[in-house]
Formats: structure tokens, C-alpha cells, sequence
């Protein structure tokens, strides 16, 4: 993982400069920002394929299994005497795998038939986790499971948590015993064996260098060899891990995008094509694991739920592309990163909401960019253009208003010129014909002649005019007359539908 | 696919069989933790009551989630609860049934909204549960945060929300735990014809008359009811699991509503209670989670034992189906090799009878042998006389 930092720092120092870097990470914001922006990118685009896989709550049931994963491989490092390290590849592995066994654990039960898929992930995932926290509070003693951790996590803070890079003219400092900083001290090698004082003419001496070894830059400066303070990188942690976890995601999305979108939208057809669409669903859902642990440290277990599926589904609702929908995802889930933190600040839209509140505005981060996701979502399901649902109103309203215009345009139509002409033509007499409320057959007659389609002839009769009888039979011939051909027997349209 | 032959083997039989395997697990649970060194203390009188009586009523509840596949929504009523449960607590503090009215009033607001999703746009249940779960959770987060920093903030029983805390139950939760959860029986008992409609038939409900939107809304206020009595137990991603295990248990020994919902209860029960007694066997073991173990052991014995669906079960009808078949495969292969050679007694070679119909050849050999219907000398197997002429034409 450190020699990634040192690559990433040394890529980052090639655009800014090192002042630049550590102003930028320094700030608690800036970091908090970039951080959720990649939870949020990587998230978005595994998410995109785990909703229109129709396995959205799969990601629920792994942010909780990792748990199962990271003990053992800690229970297992524990016992044969490693130190547990919270970075430690071991972890991925064991949390990828417990993602993966989810999985398979899930498809195991479903496939015997007993139980429905929904039951058996409700199942799986409940029972792991139990036995991650059985685990914890037996054999993982020193390990305190911070309830707030687990459901919030610490974005705010994770521009604390650094590690420095020394760049340029810093090297490692190496002192062996000739440098003449070296402390040299001898040690009576054979005094206490044989009983004798250090004075005693038979006394071996061993040289021992007290300080010899390599130092960093800062560990020369804080140990005295070098005079100036070296100017270091401060580099979250964090970010490195999320960082990685990104540019994973997307190597294997970019390089894998056709086959994880056939296995997507016709599983079937890619098996029979020779894709792996079941190897490539495990690969997919080591990702997700990798990304729930690597994003667990900022968010928590449940909050990273909505980084996978809200931005995903906020670009589902606007969208038809799979390539759009990854990107958009990815935009709403930054665009929601930034602002959450400036919600979490108190300062949404403009407004300053630090005085509402009698002790100041002061909340979660991570909780704020979830609650900024679902507020883009509610936003979109009302106003996307496609499906959205004041744009499903607006065309139901419009299609029930074309409907009764062209039923009476329709009646006209059918009676014009036949012997009942006037009896069912009157303008007063329409509404014993369709049967509708006066003022809905008002505002249906207002609107037709108000386009011009038909007109009150000198015997008081409606009567379609050109238009309105194009109007007609264009409708009939766009489809509903090659369904059910005009009936030509004479009768009372009774329709009964309201405005 | 293993449909109506496996079905065969369930009886009401079953049903008193799995009762009768809760019972004793339960209740040998009691002597073994007496064995091991565990005393009764009052708390752990109270958590086991305690875990008993949360799991009979999640698991009646859970039977009927399960069923109407919709086992995971109790995961997502959960989470959902917790910015009503914020906002009781701002208005009304630490009152057990304002705490429950914001959970059930958030709940409810969370399924409004996920039906709206799901009915007017292209979005899945799923995926809309999950904008849910997280939407909720994040804005209780919100909330929780604020209360946090109030100068009079005793939010004990908030922060025990993921986890849950069955140590922290007193009598009076035991009292609060059994009333309300009787009440929810109750209702189940008093719409028991109106929830079985819609769990089976929803439209012809629907057709009926019966205000479907009114008993399904019931029965998800029930639902959320018995999550958020359980939050304090077992905590958030448990409660999702004891409201599914028990029902998923009892749906595999019986085929009838009533017996499944009261086994669902027995089996929640057990769980709950033996988990209770087995977490008292060391300092470190949480309760919770080993109620939800004990579950799943349920979950296992069912699916693998229960007569007429179990697996055990099915493979070996499907076992004994396969020797069956060997048997006839043999016999007719042998009638039509004799038929195509116009010599109804030619000798069979075993070799040939496994190169043609593989290794099943050899049980049905061996099976036929027996019976007596095959006969074999050194040229191979032929049939007995008499067989021959009473089997009837092709096949």
C-alpha cells in the first residue's frame, strides 16, 4: 500500500506542487469531498449493474457480511501470530470472499426451491453477521466496535489521518557505524558468563551502533541528523485506499463493459456465447465487498448502501444508456458528496440553517450526503422528463383529454349524414348520448371548436369540419381502427370517463 | 419441479413434530445451562422471557412477510423507523409508545413511498427499498445527531439501534413487550380471513370488495410494530432475521396457513429463548445474535428434514425413483433386444447393458436378479420363462 501512496504522491506532484497538496488535503472539507466523491464514483458504477441486475439489496447484505470476513482473517492472522493490521491485504481477501459467499450462499438455498430469494438473503446475510458479532465478542478482544462508527463512520476526520512522503532532494538517510554520527557503544560480550569486571584484562567487547538504520526524512530531522525540517506530502490514508479501489472498479468495468452488459440484460445469451456471466457476477461482487470495507472507515456499514443504489437509481430515472447511467450516477454521487458537506455545515441552498437550531447547526457528514442523494433523487422522480411523475401526470392528463376529444369527434363523426342526424347531433341533446357530466362535455366541446374541428351548423347541429374529419380518421388509421374496425351499426357511444 | 410427488409426505403429522423438537430444545435448554454453570439470575430470567416472547411474535408476524415475498421489507422498515423514533424522542423523550408511534409513522411513510416508486416509475421494489432504508436511515442519523448534542440527551436506547442491548431489559419492557405483542396477535386473530386473502389471492380480494390497500397497510403497521419492539433486543440487521427464519422453518413442515403462523410462533419462541439461556453461558456472548444462530439452526433441521419438502426427503425419492427406473430399463431393453433378434431368449452380456444404459445398469440387474425376473448363466442375463409372455407390447 506504501509504495501505491508514494506512486499516487509522486503523480499528484507532477500537476500541483507539494504546498498545493497539503493546503488542499489539509483541509478537513477538501478531503471529506474528494473522499465521498469516490465512494460515490466507484459505488455508482457497481451500483448501476447490481440495480438492473435487480440485486440492489444484495449490496445491503454484503456492507453487512464483509464484517464476517475481516474477523476471521483477523482471528486467523491473530493465531498464527501476524499483527493484525487493518490495511492488510489479508482482510480484502477474507472480505471479499465473505462478499462472495453471500452470494453463493443465497443462490445455494434459493436453488433447492423451499425458499424464495428474498428469504434466503433476509436469511444469510442476518446469520453471518450474527456470527461476526459472536466473533468479535469472544475471541477479538481488543477490538471495540464503535456503534457510531458502524453507522456513520468518520469522513469528517479522515483528513487526520495521514501518512508524509518526503519528494526531491530528501533521501533516506542511512547511518552505518563508520558515519561519524553513528552512537557507538561497547558491550562486555563474555562478563557476566565468566563473572569478571568490564576492567578485566580477559573482557570481550562487542561495538554496537545504537541509531544505525535508514531514516526518513522527517525521522532524520526529529532525530537530529539533518538541520532543516524536510518539506513532507501529507497524504490521507484513506484516500489512497478509496483511490485504488476506484481506478480498480474502473479498470474493470472499462475492460469488461460488453460482457458485464450482456450478463446484465441476457445472462442467458452470454452463457451461450461463451461468456462467463458467473465468474464475472463473483468478480463483481468481490468489488462491491472491497468497496463496502475500503468505504466502511468513512460511512459505515449502512450509509454506503445509499452510495451503491440512490445516485444509480436518481440516473436510471433519466436514462436509458448503460454508459450514461454510469456516468450520471457517478456526477449525482459527487455532486451529492459536495453538497452534503455543506449541508452538514449548515448552509443548504444558499440559506444559512446555523440558527434553527438553539446549539448551531451541527450534524453528520456521511449522513448528510445520503440525505443530499435522496433529495436529488426526489427531485428527479419529479421532474425527469421521461419518467418522471409530474411528466406521468401531464401524459396521462393529456391522453385522457385527447381520449374524450376524440370520442365526441368520434360520435359527430359516425352520425353525420345518417337519417338521426338531428336527434343525435343537437347541441343540447349530446349529453343524453355520451352520458357525461355537463361540464366536463362543456370543456370537451369548448376545446374541439376551439381548434377548429367542429362547428354548430344553422340547424343547430354539430358538424366536423375538414380538419376535424382528417382529425378522425388519421386516429382511426394510427392504430386503434386496425384493432377494432369503427362499428358501423348505429347506437349511443356510451363512454363514461371523467375530465 | 420436485412440486406435487414431494409434496406427499406432509401431514399434520409434521406439525407435531417440529412442535415437539422446539419444546425439547427449549426446554433442555434450561438443565444443560443449569450444567454449564449458569444461574437465573433476574436479568436473565427477564431476557429469556424476553427473547421468547419477541420471537413468537415476530415469527407470526415474519410467516406472513414471508410469504408475501416480502421478507426483506422488514430490513428496510427497520432503518426506516429511525428518524420517527428521533423525532418521538424530540417531542415526546423517552416514552416506549411515542417511540413506537414515530417508528410505525416513518415506517408506514417509507412503504407510501416505495409503492410510488414502484407503481409509477420503472424502478424495482428492491432498488426502491434500498433509496429507502438508506434515505430514512441517514436523515435519523440527522436527527440522532441533534439530539446528541442536547444538554438533556438521556438517549440511552438509541445508540443500541444496530446492535441492540437485551442486557439493558428491565420487567417493565418485559410487561410493555407482552402486551403489545399480544395486541398484534389479536389483530392477526381478528383479520385472520381478511390477511390470508391477500397473502394468497390479492386480486381476488380485491374483486371481493375488501379494502386490500386498508389490510395490506395493517398488516405492514404490524410489521413495523414488532421490528421496532425488537430493536432494543436484538437490534436492527437481527430483527430482520427472526422476523424471516422462524416463518421460512415452519413453511416447510405444513401447507396450511394456521398451522404455519402458530409454528412460526413456537419455533420463534425457542429460538428466542434458547438463544437467551445459551448467551448466559459466558460474559462475552451477545444475545442477539445467538438468538438469530438458533434460528437458523431451526431453518437447517427444516429444510433438510422435514417430511415431504425437506431435501433429504426429495433425494431420496428421488433415489428410489432412479432404482425404479434401472429396474425397468433393464427389463425392456431386454425384452426389445430379444424382439429385434426374433429370439426371445438371447443371452444379454452385462457389458453390453452398461455400455447401453450406463451405470444404473447394474442396480437394476441386481434388483431384477433378485425378484427373480432375470436369470443369468455364463452367456449373459435372459429372461425367466413365463416373464416373457406376460409383458405387454413396446413401451
Amino acid at each position: 500500500m506504501h509504495a501505491i501512496e508514494r506512486i499516487l504522491v509522486w503523480l499528484s506532484l507532477q500537476v500541483a506542487s507539494l504546498e498545493q497538496i497539503n493546503a488542499f488535503f489539509g483541509s478537513a472539507q477538501n478531503t471529506a469531498i474528494v473522499l465521498g466523491a469516490l465512494i460515490a464514483l466507484s459505488g455508482g458504477m457497481l451500483g448501476s449493474f447490481l440495480l438492473l441486475r435487480g440485486m440492489a439489496l444484495t449490496s445491503d447484505a454484503i456492507s453487512h457480511t464483509v464484517l464476517l470476513g475481516i474477523v476471521v482473517a483477523f482471528m486467523i492472522m491473530g493465531a498464527v501470530g501476524a499483527i493484525p493490521d487493518i490495511s492488510s491485504p489479508w482482510l480484502l481477501i477474507g472480505a471479499a470472499a465473505a462478499g462472495v459467499s453471500t452470494v453463493v450462499l443465497t443462490e445455494l438455498l434459493n436453488s433447492s426451491g423451499l425458499l424464495k430469494q428474498d428469504a434466503a438473503l433476509g436469511l444469510v446475510f442476518p446469520l453471518l453477521f450474527a456470527l461476526a458479532v459472536i466473533f468479535i465478542s469472544r475471541y477479538v478482544e481488543d477490538v471495540h466496535i464503535d456503534e457510531d462508527a458502524v453507522m456513520v463512520g468518520e469522513i469528517g476526520i479522515a483528513w487526520a489521518n495521514t501518512n508524509s512522503h518526503a519528494f526531491g532532494d530528501y533521501e533516506t538517510l542511512v547511518i552505518d557505524q563508520n558515519d561519524p554520527q553513528a552512537e557507538i557503544s561497547r558491550r562486555c560480550v563474555n562478563c557476566r558468563e565468566e563473572g569478571i569486571s568490564p576492567r578485566d584484562p580477559g573482557a570481550v567487547f562487542e561495538e554496537l551502533c545504537t541509531n544505525c538504520g535508514e531514516y526518513s526524512p522527517a525521522e532524520a530531522y526529529r532525530a537530529g541528523f539533518s538541520d532543516e525540517p524536510p518539506v513532507l506530502v501529507f497524504w490521507p490514508r484513506s484516500i489512497t485506499v478509496m483511490l485504488v479501489l476506484f481506478l480498480l472498479t474502473l479498470g474493470f468495468v472499462l475492460l469488461f463493459f460488453k460482457e458485464l452488459k450482456l450478463s446484465t440484460f441476457d445472462p442467458g445469451l452470454a452463457r451461450s456465447l461463451g461468456f462467463r456471466p458467473t465468474l464475472l457476477l463473483y468478480v463483481l461482487m468481490s468489488l462491491v465487498s472491497l468497496v463496502a470495507v475500503g468505504a466502511f472507515e468513512a460511512v459505515g456499514s449502512i450509509l454506503v448502501i445509499g452510495f451503491f443504489i440512490i445516485p444509480a437509481a436518481t440516473a436510471y430515472l433519466v436514462t436509458d444508456h448503460l454508459g450514461v447511467m454510469i456516468l450520471l450516477s457517478g456526477i449525482i454521487g459527487s455532486l451529492s458528496s459536495a453538497w452534503g458537506y455543506q449541508l452538514a455545515r449548515g448552509r443548504f441552498l444558499g440559506l444559512n440553517l446555523d440558527r434553527l437550531v438553539p446549539g448551531g447547526w451541527d450534524t453528520s457528514i456521511s449522513a448528510s450526503i445520503v440525505v443530499m442523494m435522496t433529495m436529488i433523487f426526489l427531485a428527479t422522480l419529479m421532474a425527469s422528463p421521461r419518467y418522471g411523475l409530474i411528466s406521468g401526470i401531464l401524459r396521462r392528463y393529456r391522453r385522457r383529454r385527447e381520449f374524450n376529444d376524440q370520442v365526441i369527434l368520434g360520435h359527430i363523426y359516425h352520425h353525420s349524414g345518417q337519417e338521426d342526424q338531428r336527434s343525435e347531433l343537437e347541441a343540447g341533446s349530446l349529453r343524453v348520448h355520451v352520458q357525461w357530466e355537463q361540464p366536463v362535455l362543456d370543456r370537451v366541446i369548448q376545446r374541439i371548436r376551439s381548434r377548429g374541428l367542429v362547428e354548430i351548423d344553422e340547424e343547430g347541429c354539430f358538424c366536423l369540419t375538414e380538419e376535424g374529419r382528417k382529425e378522425v380518421e388519421s386516429f382511426w388509421q394510427s392504430g386503434l381502427a386496425r384493432k377494432a374496425p369503427p362499428p358501423r351499426k348505429r347506437g349511443q357511444i356510451r363512454v363514461s370517463t371523467r375530465d | 419441479m420436485m412440486g406435487s410427488e414431494a409434496q406427499a409426505g406432509i401431514s399434520d403429522r409434521n406439525v407435531w413434530i417440529i412442535t415437539g423438537i422446539a419444546i425439547l430444545i427449549l426446554l433442555l435448554s434450561l438443565p444443560l445451562a443449569v450444567l454449564f454453570g449458569v444461574r437465573f439470575t433476574y436479568t436473565l430470567q427477564t431476557v429469556t422471557l424476553g427473547g421468547a416472547l419477541l420471537g413468537a411474535v415476530s415469527g407470526t408476524v415474519g410467516s406472513f412477510a414471508v410469504l408475501r415475498k416480502q421478507s426483506l421489507l422488514g430490513d428496510a422498515l427497520s432503518h426506516a423507523a429511525l428518524p420517527g423514533v428521533g423525532i418521538a424522542f424530540l417531542v415526546a423523550g423517552r416514552q416506549l409508545w411515542a417511540l413506537l408511534a414515530g417508528a410505525a409513522i416513518a415506517g408506514l411513510i417509507g412503504v407510501w413511498f416505495i409503492n410510488l416508486v414502484t407503481r409509477n416509475t420503472r424502478i424495482k421494489q428492491d432498488t426502491a427499498m434500498g433509496i429507502v432504508l438508506t434515505g430514512w436511515f441517514a436523515l435519523g442519523i440527522g436527527i440522532l445527531a441533534f439530539i446528541q448534542q442536547r444538554p438533556d440527551a438521556s438517549q440511552a436506547g438509541l445508540d443500541s439501534f444496530i446492535f441492540g442491548q437485551a442486557a439493558a431489559m428491565v420487567r417493565s419492557d418485559l410487561y410493555t413487550l407482552a402486551g403489545v405483542g399480544a395486541a398484534l396477535i389479536l389483530v392477526i386473530a381478528l383479520a385472520w380471513k381478511e390477511f390470508k386473502l391477500i397473502t394468497f389471492d390479492p386480486d381476488f380480494a380485491a374483486a371481493n370488495g375488501f379494502p386490500i390497500r386498508f389490510i395490506t397497510g395493517l398488516l405492514l403497521a404490524l410489521l413495523v410494530m414488532t421490528v421496532v419492539l425488537g430493536l432494543q433486543l436484538a437490534g436492527v440487521v437481527l430483527m430482520v432475521g427472526l422476523l424471516i427464519a422462524p416463518g421460512v422453518a415452519a413453511r416447510q413442515w405444513t401447507n396450511k396457513l394456521g398451522q404455519m403462523v402458530v409454528l412460526a410462533g413456537v419455533i420463534g419462541a425457542a429460538s428466542g429463548g434458547a438463544g437467551a439461556v445459551a448467551s448466559a453461558l459466558d460474559r462475552d456472548l451477545p444475545t442477539g445474535p445467538l438468538i438469530i444462530v438458533f434460528a437458523a439452526l431451526f431453518v437447517l433441521i427444516s429444510i433438510f428434514f422435514a417430511p415431504g419438502r425437506g431435501m433429504l426427503w426429495v433425494w431420496n425419492l428421488r433415489r428410489r425413483n432412479r432404482t425404479e427406473h434401472a429396474a425397468d430399463n433393464v427389463l425392456k431393453f431386454v425384452i426389445e433386444y430379444g424382439r429385434s433378434h426374433n429370439d426371445p431368449n438371447k443371452p444379454v452380456s452385462s457389458e453390453f447393458l452398461e455400455g447401453v444404459l450406463g451405470s444404473s445398469a447394474r442396480r437394476g440387474i441386481r434388483e431384477l436378479l433378485l425378484s427373480g425376473r432375470l436369470s443369468a448363466d455364463e452367456d449373459g442375463y435372459r429372461l425367466t420363462p413365463g416373464e416373457t409372455r406376460d409383458l405387454p407390447e413396446g413401451g
